[in-house]
């Protein structure tokens, strides 16, 4: 391809649990933040693409801010699946010359807000068939998967402390993270049940956070004061019999979409997993982290806990991700990830080349890698 | 005047799902299966995700399968189930095989308060089928049994 996809401008609010405003407002400065960054205005955008979560459209936040024209805008759907397809959107339309500075942001107030479930009583579409058995909360489907994993890999809950744990230890060097205090594995084991096997430091943080990226072309980054960082490749997937959150029911019993990413996302980048340096893999709940390693090719099937004793695994989720850090549907994943090719991350990875973002299992979902270098 | 009791999420049926809730009104089981090559379709669909053949049948199941996973919920959860933790979530592989959810329940089909130790729940256990009650909903929910 000619036309190369760059991040130019990165921009975050601090997270809490009470950001004080709108996901509108906080949304608009987190945009108007990030171009800032890249030292672009809202003149020179021409193109915006979000989550279908996002409860502010393009147009809104079109309007908001006052973008003269978009030339190209879209959305990607599936929950926390939507990151890095929302920012596989937003490179295409650079690639493709549809526009030329594309903003890609996510803002939920998913602290002050409150919990999504509590209000959902009708229970339509593949919901009729899970919620009214009390299948509500996301950590209610996700501890159906993880039992499955338990039993076919041999997985213990230490496994999944260890992540809690390190990601934690990534938090306290991230002054921005939301948990910093010290977390043993003592304190992990003997926290309160959520959905067994999952108990608390299994699951995300609830924040209000507010993030955005500017992403242009290769050939407009020349004339700006920012170094790029390069949209490699990334891949899309869903999979079989795809549900959202619910992946019970297709012959595959213990698979995700992410099995159908991987060899996509190889392919798109002409990369290997040894070539990859650090990555961020989707962490709403800690074995997932355990799961990509093995579905993105890292490692076998199920041997995520002793590759990652070896130490021979690329470093994960150095910001503290959505366990220790805060969880904005994976956004700050990606952030994370164009920081440690940045060079910027508090936790920063050694002469990073490629850094692998992953955006949620168990939905249809997308996988990104951010470079120092073009292909 | 006292609260009205709360109730868990309503099923909504479509057209597409609403024999499946007429059969459990009358507590019979039932799930679209093609006419053409016999793939039991679970969720409901309207087309065979195998064959693509246009014309499921509702077809009675035996309701007897296996514990495919479960989990315990605990707090917070829906005020419907707010003082009745913790209670197990199954996800049931059917003899037909395919895989349902549903609640652990007795031999009755009212909703046990456990975590499912002292019952046995083990992956692979054999469960049967039971009806549940919730106010005006009925619900399939599985009890085990030995094998």
């Amino acid at each position: 391809m000619s036309r190369k996809a760059v991040v130019v401008g990165l921009h975050g609010l601090p997270f809490s649990k009470n950001i004080g405003m709108t996901e509108r407002h906080s949304g608009a400065l987190a945009i108007l933040g990030a171009l800032k960054d890249a030292g672009l205005t809202v003149a020179d955008v021409d193109g915006m693409c979000r989550y279908v979560w996002q409860p502010t459209t393009e147009m809104e936040m079109a309007r908001v801010i006052g973008v003269q024209n978009l030339r190209f805008f879209g959305a990607q759907d599936y929950g926390g699946g939507a990151g890095a397809p929302t920012m596989a959107l937003a490179s295409m339309a650079i690639e493709l010359g549809l526009a030329e500075v594309v903003v890609v942001w996510r803002s939920r107030n998913r602290s002050s807000g409150g919990r999504p479930w509590v209000g959902q009583i009708m229970a339509e579409g593949q919901d009729q068939f899970e919620r009214p058995h009390g299948l509500v909360r996301p950590a209610d489907g996700m501890a159906l998967h993880t039992r499955v994993w338990m039993h076919k890999y041999g997985w213990k809950r230490e496994d999944f402390g260890n992540v809690a744990i390190t990601q934690r230890r990534h938090a306290q060097a991230n002054p921005m993270a939301m948990m910093r205090k010290d977390l043993t594995m003592e304190e992990y084991l003997s926290s309160r049940w959520v959905a067994e096997p999952l108990c608390l430091f299994d699951n995300c943080l609830e924040t209000d956070g507010a993030l955005a990226m500017v992403l242009t072309s290769e050939e407009r980054a020349r004339d700006l004061d920012v170094t790029p960082v390069y949209v490699r490749g990334y891949a899309l997937g869903s999979g079989p019999q795809g549900y959202a959150m619910t992946f019970y029911y297709g012959d595959e019993l213990g698979v995700t979409p992410a099995s159908y990413v991987a060899p996509e996302l190889w392919r798109n980048t002409g990369l290997k997993p040894d070539d990859i340096d650090v990555v961020q893999f989707y962490d709403a709940f800690t074995p997932q982290v355990l799961l990509s390693y093995h579905e993105y090719g890292f490692c076998d099937e199920g041997d995520a806990p002793a590759y990652i004793a070896s130490g021979e695994a690329p470093p994960y989720n150095t910001s503290g991700g959505g366990l220790s850090e805060a969880y904005v549907h994976g956004f700050n994943l990606l952030v994370e990830g164009v920081r440690q090719v940045r060079g910027t991350s508090t936790t920063q990875v050694e002469s990073v080349n490629h850094c692998l973002v992953t955006s949620g299992a168990v939905v249809p979902t997308g996988a990104i890698v951010f470079s120092k270098e073009p292909a | 005047m006292s609260a009205a009791p709360p109730l868990p999420p309503r099923p909504v049926p479509d057209q597409d799902t609403l024999p499946f809730w007429d059969g459990v009104a009358e507590r019979m089981l039932i799930v679209p299966r093609c006419a053409s090559c016999g793939q039991w379709i679970w969720q409901p669909r309207p087309v065979c995700y195998r064959c693509r053949a246009t014309n499921p049948v509702w077809t009675q199941v035996s309701g007897n399968g296996r514990v495919a996973s479960w989990t315990v919920l605990h707090p917070p959860v829906l005020p419907v189930w707010a003082d009745r933790l913790p209670l197990v979530v199954l996800l049931v592989e059917l003899d037909e095989g395919i895989r349902m959810v549903g609640q652990l329940v007795d031999d009755e089909g009212t909703l046990l308060q456990t975590d499912g130790t002292a019952e046995g729940l083990a992956m692979g256990a054999r469960v049967a089928l039971r009806w549940r009650k919730e106010a005006d909903i009925t619900l399939p929910a599985w009890t085990l049994v030995g094998d």
